[in-house]
């Protein structure tokens, strides 16, 4: 499919599910998935602002270990950490070249076989609030028209997180962002729970969390939450095709 | 850039501590934090009764008593519904929520009250308790430090819980991310492992780390790889090895 036609069907598929059941982390997943299907990239990830300035992992195209750890090493320094801070796009850096800009970050991301990176901002009236992060095994930098499809999703990711507000009546921004740090936290909780209960990887307990949100249209937070209460058994869930 | 402000807190939290028992350096740096009239801390028993955990004036004392002995109030009410509430006004029509408390807070000196839960994902320990003599909503400055102050609040305790040494908590809560999937994924694991509750699990988890001096990430990565777990009949943790079991991965 033409990378046009997956953006705006992108957009129209987030639209739809800001209507519908509506998961912060469902959406900012989908939005990860899609930007590595549209553009030029093979992983995506997004990082939120805690109240106290600390970004943190909500969502990425993947769940393995180690591209989790790439998002998670990204607390004091990373291409995300710059993006956040300055407010503006950190483009087409070159992981070879960064000369110590960010000695934890680097070695693990090229490690994992990535060459380049990329980082825009999650902006909201005047605020940041946290970052699209995206990485490419390919060397060569992101041509332009994706760097401005990649911000575009950017600004819908944003969107979606202020929907977030008024479906869950909540009435700040800060309490927006707490839930969804607070969502990201339980989901992991709940991944740990699956994998124990059903001999699983990490990785696969996600697919199943998601299998089973997606056929009983329901929020993957809310899933995840019920497994943490007990309401819910791991072994009950549905398997992914 | 308001990781000023967790370091403001952390500064803050040291130089209480040696002078406060256990904990309660964790009000006053509430109250001073947010600017506000009084704070509170409240934890959430086992049996799901609000227990005072420290208050940081007497104001706040009197308020925290109130809300536990009415069981209705910002804190009670955070730490059931696992979200923050605020009442700008208690003489207002938000005040009417707490057909007890909010008359009461009113003769003992409060006008607005902001609860805040105290939690890590889905495990609600508690609640933060937030009392103002005037009326008047947080500004956005306030409510961040507020929950921030909720989230420095969560790692504290559960360091508490874990048996940490007094005057450890600054130092410990410093060195790690508030965010560590490995030690979230590992306590659910540990929760069906030893039958416990995923909050039980992660106290359990910080505990056993302390016990054999590696940080609670470490033993996370260990449960996660499947290197330790913990084995519910002996009652005791072990050093498995990856022969016998084949998982997906």
């Amino acid at each position: 499919m033409r990378r046009e036609a997956l953006i705006v069907n992108t957009l129209v598929e987030l639209a739809d599910n800001l209507v519908d059941h509506f998961d912060i982390i469902d959406i900012l997943t989908l939005l990860s998935d899609r930007c590595v299907e549209a553009l030029d990239v093979d992983a995506a990830g997004v990082m939120l602002a805690s109240p106290g300035g600390e970004l943190q992992f909500v969502a990425s195209s993947s769940e393995s270990m180690r591209v989790l750890e790439l998002f998670q090493i990204q607390t004091n320094e990373g291409p995300c950490v710059d993006c956040y801070r300055s407010a503006a796009p950190v483009v087409n850096v070159a992981l070879g070249e960064v000369n110590g800009r960010w000695p934890l970050f680097t070695p693990r991301a090229i490690a994992q076989g990535f060459h380049s990176v990329h980082s825009l901002p999650l902006r909201l009236r005047g605020r940041t609030i946290g970052a699209l992060n995206l990485f490419r095994t390919s060397q060569g930098p992101m041509e332009d028209d994706d760097v401005a499809a990649a911000q575009g999703l950017a600004h819908v990711a944003t969107i979606a997180i202020l929907q977030h507000r008024a479906i869950l009546d909540a009435t700040t921004l800060n309490e927006q962002l707490d839930h969804a740090l607070t969502s990201r936290v339980v989901i992991e909780q709940a991944k740990g729970i699956i994998a124990e209960a059903t001999h699983c990887g990490m990785d696969q307990a996600f697919g199943r969390l998601r299998a089973h949100s997606r056929n009983h249209n329901e929020g993957l937070t809310g899933v995840a939450s019920a497994i943490v209460a007990g309401t819910l058994g791991a072994n009950d869930l549905d398997k992914p095709k | 850039m308001s990781t000023e402000r967790l370091i403001d807190i952390f500064a803050l939290m040291a130089s209480h501590e040696s002078e406060n028992p256990h904990g309660a350096s964790l009000c006053s740096v509430a109250r001073e934090i947010t600017e506000l009239s009084g704070a509170g801390i409240s934890i959430t028993s086992k049996d799901g009764m609000q227990e005072q955990l420290c208050t940081s004036n007497g104001l706040a004392q009197k308020l925290m008593d109130l809300e536990i002995t009415l069981e209705e109030g910002p804190g009670h009410e955070a730490s059931q519904n696992g979200a923050a509430n605020e009442v700008s006004d208690l003489l207002g029509d938000e005040g009417q929520r707490w057909t007890f408390y909010s008359p009461e807070a009113v003769e003992l000196g409060a006008r607005a009250v902001f609860g805040f839960p105290i939690q890590i994902g889905a495990v609600v320990f508690g609640a933060l308790s937030l009392y103002r003599d005037r009326t008047g909503p947080l500004s956005e400055d306030q409510s961040s430090s507020a929950y921030l102050m909720a989230s420095v609040i969560g790692r504290a305790v559960l360091v508490m819980q874990a048996g940490a040494p007094r005057g450890a908590i600054a130092n410990e809560l410093q060195g790690q991310s508030t965010f560590d999937f490995t030690v979230h994924q590992a306590s659910g694991m540990l929760s069906v492992q030893a039958k416990l509750s995923v909050k039980d699990a992660l106290i359990m988890l910080r505990a056993h780390a302390f016990a054999v001096n590696v940080s609670p990430a470490e033993l996370a990565h260990r449960i996660i790889d499947r290197d330790t777990r913990f084995d519910l009949q002996s009652g005791d943790w072990l050093e498995t090895k990856l022969e016998n079991e084949k998982y997906e991965h």
